[in-house]
């Protein structure tokens, strides 16, 4: 094979299950996360936040909590003079006609007003946590509560408590998309279809909390920032404006962060805005690390909306139409913009053939926490909603569900195709490419569809019932703006890659490395990665929307192209032959079909920075290069999930007996960790159907902040994954790549809605699953309601 | 949270009522009260520790008897704040002869917030009641050792 291939990333490594290289660091305990960050004379932060949903801030004294022992400073917005500000608006609506927005973001410490339980009213800093918290307790609190938004249609009523007073009501957006006509489709239809789904709050629940340190170096008028972030490259400018310094005068270094998942984008929490403040004006370092309670409050969620959602279909069970009105919960304030509800908006069209849709969304703050993207970042709402009314239609038309989803799939000659819609990354919605029959063909197959007509596969022991669900969704990834990579060979010849994005467990040290191995020739082990450093890299966004290995992915491999025809070109020199017989492989430059006449790379990256004589004007010292890539617009991913799932009648408990996944993400660049990204999306994914829902009351207070009444997901409820892979690869990006990061989490609740109908049609005929997340006592009164609207008779 | 339910006490009313209204009753019925003084005639301040669940801690307590009717009804207005979390609403009590004691009837709601509410509210209704029945029980036993004049 050529080395030209190689450079396509088409031979080595790429594809294969290399085993990851930072596992030795994080199973040894070697791996540096930010709370194993303690500088000398290390000073502590404890936070103080609003118990109250909403009210006005009458006063806060912290006179006590200065008083206390060991406390060095405590601060309330005052304190903070000019430094106290409004957060960014970081992602600005797309360009949508006749859209609305209104922006409100986050300020560091609340003034005048708090706007949901775990607000942030003043931080004490002293020499341990232990002595900040104690004297945060002394802080003296003043609110007036006032009555809280909480119901999204009650918040939109006039009259309606305001959020912000400076707002006519408590709409934070209104946005319209439509294509084609829906009402002449509505006027040819043979069924219509109209029903309300409700989809409801969750946390990320990342395994590592968030945490934030800060060094201030006077002498060199730098500072040095650990962050829990996904994006530490935005987080670095942001913070630099804000503290008055130069971009080059602050370093944001996200090390191993154990898990993103979404809420730990560049937010600018108030945390993340008030420490390195208090490190510079204390001229010491300071460190918070958020504890679990707090990040139940403070860390932004998702998934609250209420779709009324029409489907319009012929006979056959062909789509003619949807429309669709939705409200979004944004909570207190609205810095992420409109990134969530777009991606739900569009992301309902899925893999099938829409010749009209009319989707109009109302975002509405309430007094909550902030919601910005989860895992799946609005795309599980609109995957409900389409895969739901699919059903009920099947249903109604006495259609196999399997069959009327053939039915209305976009055939594999439509791409790309233009979905006539704006999609968050502001570019039009267009499916690069896509083949979706065979893909749910394999699924029919491996969870044997058609065995499960049979009556004795649909009971289990003891009465329990047996179902099985089936759906499909497309999930766009993938999107730009763009990232960075630069690529060095080293003069012990290995490689080294750094690029700008931030990791919390994706393996990118291991499938970055694989892409730089192919082209320059090496194992993928002799390849170092360091992501998350802006000292490093600081060009680039960050890790979200399932774009790392479709963006920064292609940047290394831009990079290293460029360092591979570095090496060859030299190699060619220094053997005396033409640049087209040179082969780089085995960490070695040599003339093709003479592997004895050849140099290493870590000798040639020696030779490339003399230290005598002179390097010719124009070129470049070292085995070195930067790349860059930009998608001209996102890739789409897709696939299909399939469950099995066996419900005990009596206690409405389900247990999950099969999850087949069967996914196409373009080119695999490594199987292992595709499946493990898989895997733990379908895990989140079966929390948010059946374990996971914050509980607010009508005050605004969450019910239950712990883990003691929220309940995860654990190894005895997830079952092994099975999966199987296509690979249509994007056209969009010379790695042929798709992002896969939430694919896993996106159509689990659909999938288990429509196994859990179908197991209970014996006992319960008409039930229909219209809500997420479920549990069992919720789940017993559906069936029971179902029951008694059929007239049913008792299992 | 809502509380309401009825106490059977086994004194006449009039000795009820005023146990009701004394605060150095009161704090001794109110498990883990530690200090309920009057500040006037219809508002009581006071200190009181509480254990929900993992969450315990102290709380400022402040109440104010309203629409006082004796020996039949009063309603209150409570007022609790402490590190952990907050409790305000109303609470009604009426009093009514039975079989030669007095019932009485009471109703509370309380809208609860903070490390409380969000941590404890599994245990919270289960504490409640029973700090309630707990409360009413010695509440009993001091009326009875007061009438009985020992």
């Amino acid at each position: 094979m050529s080395g030209d291939d190689r450079a396509d990333g088409g031979a080595r490594s790429v594809g294969r299950d290399v085993p990851r290289n930072e596992d030795r660091l994080l199973l040894t305990g070697r791996a540096l996360f930010v709370d194993d960050v303690e500088p000398t004379g290390t000073l502590h932060a404890a936070f103080v936040r609003s118990d109250w949903a909403h009210g006005r801030l009458r006063g806060v004294d912290v006179t006590a909590a200065r008083a206390h022992p060991g406390v060095v400073a405590a601060w309330t917005a005052e304190d903070l003079g000019d430094y106290w500000a409004p957060g960014p608006l970081l992602v600005s609506p797309p360009p949508i006609e006749r859209l609305e927005f209104h922006a409100r973001t986050q300020v560091p410490l609340a003034k005048d007003k708090v706007r949901h339980v775990g607000e942030p009213i003043a931080v004490v800093i002293a020499e341990s946590r232990y002595l900040a918290e104690d004297a945060a307790a002394l802080v003296e609190v003043d609110v007036d509560p006032l009555p809280a938004v909480v119901d999204l249609e009650a918040g939109l009523e006039p009259g309606a408590p305001l959020v912000h007073d400076d707002l006519e009501s408590n709409l934070s957006a209104r946005v319209v998309q439509e294509r084609g006509d829906w009402e002449a489709a509505r006027a040819q239809a043979d069924l219509l279809l109209a029903r309300r789904l409700r989809y409801d709050r969750g946390a990320a629940a990342a395994i590592e909390n968030r945490g934030i340190v800060a060094e201030w170096d006077a002498r060199a008028g730098e500072m040095t920032i650990w962050d829990t972030t996904q994006a530490p490259i935005p987080i670095r400018n942001g913070l630099a404006r804000m503290l008055g310094l130069s971009e080059g005068r602050v370093r944001v270094v996200a090390p191993f962060i154990g898990g993103g998942f979404g809420p730990k984008i560049m937010m600018f929490y108030p945390e993340e805005v008030v420490i390195p403040w208090a490190a510079m004006t204390l001229g010491r370092p300071v460190k918070w690390i958020e504890d679990r309670r707090e990040n139940f409050f403070a860390t932004t969620q998702e998934r609250l909306q209420i779709h009324d959602a029409e489907i319009a279909l012929s006979a056959d069970g062909r789509i003619l139409g949807v429309k669709d009105r939705f409200l979004h919960d944004v909570g207190a304030y609205d810095p992420y913009g409109l990134t969530v509800p777009i991606n739900s908006q569009c992301t309902l069209l899925g893999p099938y053939d829409v010749p009209a849709y009319h989707s109009e969304f109302l975002a509405v703050f309430t007094n909550k926490t902030i919601v910005s993207p989860v895992r799946g970042a609005g795309r599980q709402h609109g995957v409900f909603v389409m895969e739901r009314l699919l059903d009920l239609a099947a249903r109604e038309l006495g259609i196999d569900r399997v069959e009327i989803r053939r039915r209305n799939f976009l055939p594999p000659d439509a791409f790309p195709h233009d979905n006539n819609v704006i999609y968050q990354d502001f570019a039009p919605l267009v499916y690069d490419s896509g083949n979706y029959r065979p893909a749910l063909e394999k699924a029919v197959e491996r969870i044997g569809w058609k065995e499960w007509r049979r009556p004795e596969m649909r009971r289990g022991e003891g009465g329990r019932r047996r179902g099985i669900g089936i759906v499909n969704y497309v999930e766009g990834t993938g999107i730009g703006p763009y990232e960075g990579a630069r690529v060095t060979v080293e003069t012990g010849g290995r490689v080294r890659v750094v690029t700008g994005v931030g990791t919390q467990g994706q393996g990118h040290f291991t499938s970055f490395a694989q892409i730089a191995a192919d082209a320059l020739g090496v194992d993928p082990a002799d390849v170092d990665v360091v992501t998350g450093d802006t000292r490093e890299f600081h060009w680039g966004t960050g890790t979200f929307a399932s774009r790392s290995m479709v963006v920064a992915g292609n940047a290394v491999h831009a990079a290293a192209s460029k360092v591979r025809e570095k090496a060859v070109e030299r190699a060619a020199a220094e053997l005396g032959v033409e640049e087209e017989a040179i082969e780089l492989a085995d960490g070695r430059a040599f003339v093709r079909g003479e592997p004895a006449c050849g140099i290493g790379l870590g000798e040639l990256a020696v030779k490339a920075n003399p230290l005598r004589g002179a390097v010719r004007g124009g070129s470049e010292p070292g085995l070195e290069a930067s790349g860059y890539f930009g998608p001209e617009r996102g890739a789409t991913a897709s696939g299909v999930h399939a469950c099995v799932v066996e419900v005990d009648t009596e206690t409405m408990d389900v247990e999950i007996v099969r999850y087949l996944v069967v996914h196409d993400c373009g080119r695999i660049v490594n199987p292992a960790i595709v499946e493990g990204q898989i895997q733990g999306g379908v895990a989140m994914g079966i929390g948010n159907a059946f374990y996971e829902m914050l509980v607010h009351d009508e005050s605004g207070q969450l019910l239950n902040a712990s883990f003691m009444d929220y309940l995860l997901p654990t190894a005895d409820v997830v079952p092994r994954i099975e999966t199987a892979h296509f690979e249509t690869p994007s056209p969009l990006n010379p790695l042929g790549v798709k992002g896969v990061g939430e694919a896993g989490a996106i159509p689990v609740a659909a999938a288990f809605a429509q196994a859990l109908e179908d197991a209970l049609a014996p006992i319960a005929p008409g039930l229909e699953i219209r809500e997420i997340p479920l549990k069992p006592s919720r789940l017993w009164e559906l069936v029971e309601a179902a029951r008694a609207r059929a007239g049913g008779e008792a299992p | 949270m809502r509380l309401e339910g009825e106490f059977t006490f086994h004194a006449p009313r009039e000795a009820v009522w005023e146990a009701l209204l004394d605060p150095a009753v009161i704090a001794q019925a109110i498990p883990g009260a530690e200090r309920l003084d009057r500040v006037d005639e219809d508002r009581y301040e006071g200190t009181m520790k509480v254990g929900v669940g993992p969450v315990s801690g102290r709380y400022e307590l402040r109440v104010r008897i309203e629409e006082k009717e004796p020996p039949e009804r009063y309603s209150m207005r409570i007022d609790g704040k402490g590190a952990l979390g907050h409790a305000s609403g109303t609470a009604e009590v009426e009093l009514a002869d039975e079989d030669g004691g007095t019932r009485m009837t009471y109703v509370s709601d309380l809208a609860i917030g903070g490390r409380i509410a969000g941590v404890g509210q599994r245990m919270l209704d289960t504490v409640a009641r029973s700090m309630t029945q707990r409360g009413l029980e010695s509440l009993e036993r001091e009326i009875e050792r007061r009438t009985s004049g020992s």
